[in-house]
């Protein structure tokens, strides 16, 4: 069980945090960082176009509010599996797993927990910019590392 | 199971063959979904989704070409971002969304294979790669009469290749 990394996203498709929690991928330039950032988010936008089913779908919720259609929720590879959790505000929450990680939902879960407590509580941080929050990067940290040394 | 559509595109980022089975405000398969060049414009889609209200005012669905374009760009893109972070020689598998998933085989030539499917459906990787080596070669590339690339899908969509396409996907599923 390996947590290699841990990206987020903000609702513009900027990056506010990168983090690496084990060796296994290669490492990037900040601005490479940025860049895939801003490319995953465009790809995420046209996956929600491409629904093969969008006409059949609509018509079969119309008494209640249709879901809209969900973009990229995993990516396998033969290296390793990434997996977004999307918020309702449009932040994304990206984890680089190894290809048969059990149970990342509840990982990302509890990720974004940590992310509302110690990040979106603390009065000094300002919204959409990037995250520097010791104590989050503390908690995450004593969260990850004894799933990593599993 | 279900297979929606599959598309096959050539190095220089053409969509050489397109398919489309399952759409459901037409009987699935059988229909004769006819092949790539044609624009097979779904626009008679159109008004359940309008009905709907100004809530869900989304654009009209987009042709079947355009359909094709987004995937390629999709899938471009995502093959670069996984060779970025997982080293050259990693491959990009597939990806799921809430409602369909999208499977990916390249060949050493650089010719893409892409099938989308419902959420359900393991991994396509092995029947992408028999359709290359049992029914892409076979009939595309095998066939004396058709030419070494394909401009506008020109010598993919013959009648041999298409057939056994159709048989080979519905044994899959």
């Amino acid at each position: 069980m390996v947590v290699y990394a841990l990206i987020i996203i903000n609702k513009a498709g900027g990056l506010i945090y990168q983090r690496d929690f084990a060796e296994g991928l290669n490492k990037l330039s900040i601005n490479d960082y940025l860049v895939l950032a801003g490319t995953f988010h465009g790809v995420h936008a046209i996956s929600t176009r491409l629904n093969p089913l969008h006409s059949s779908t609509a018509r079969s919720s119309t008494d209640s509010r249709p879901e809209p259609p969900s973009g990229i929720e995993v990516l396998e590879t033969e290296n390793f599996r990434l997996q977004c959790f999307s918020t309702l505000t449009g932040t994304k929450f990206l984890l680089f797993t190894e290809p048969d990680q059990p149970n990342v939902d509840a990982i990302i879960r509890r990720i974004y927990e940590l992310y509302a407590d110690y990040v979106m509580k603390n009065p000094f941080y300002q919204i959409e910019m990037p995250i520097r929050c010791e104590v989050f990067d503390r908690r995450l940290g004593q969260y990850l590392r004894p799933l990593n040394s599993r | 199971m279900v297979v929606y559509s599959f598309y096959i595109f050539d190095r220089h980022t053409e969509c050489i063959y397109s398919r489309i089975w399952a759409r459901r405000d037409r009987p699935a398969s059988g229909s004769g979904a006819s092949t790539r060049p044609v624009s097979d414009s779904s626009s008679s889609s159109n008004p359940p989704i309008t009905d709907l209200g100004p809530a869900r005012a989304r654009p009209a669905r987009l042709s079947a070409q355009d359909d094709a374009k987004l995937i390629f760009g999709t899938i471009f893109s995502l093959r670069n971002m996984v060779r970025k972070l997982g080293g050259p020689e990693d491959s990009f598998i597939s990806y799921r969304t809430g409602q369909y998933k999208l499977h990916y085989y390249e060949t050493p030539t650089n010719i893409k294979f892409v099938m989308l499917t419902d959420t359900q459906t393991l991994n396509m990787r092995n029947v992408l790669h028999q359709i290359y080596v049992n029914l892409y070669v076979e009939f595309v590339v095998k066939n004396p009469l058709s030419p070494v690339e394909h401009p506008g899908g020109e010598g993919v969509a013959n009648e041999l290749f298409e057939l056994a396409l159709d048989q080979f996907v519905k044994g899959v599923l």
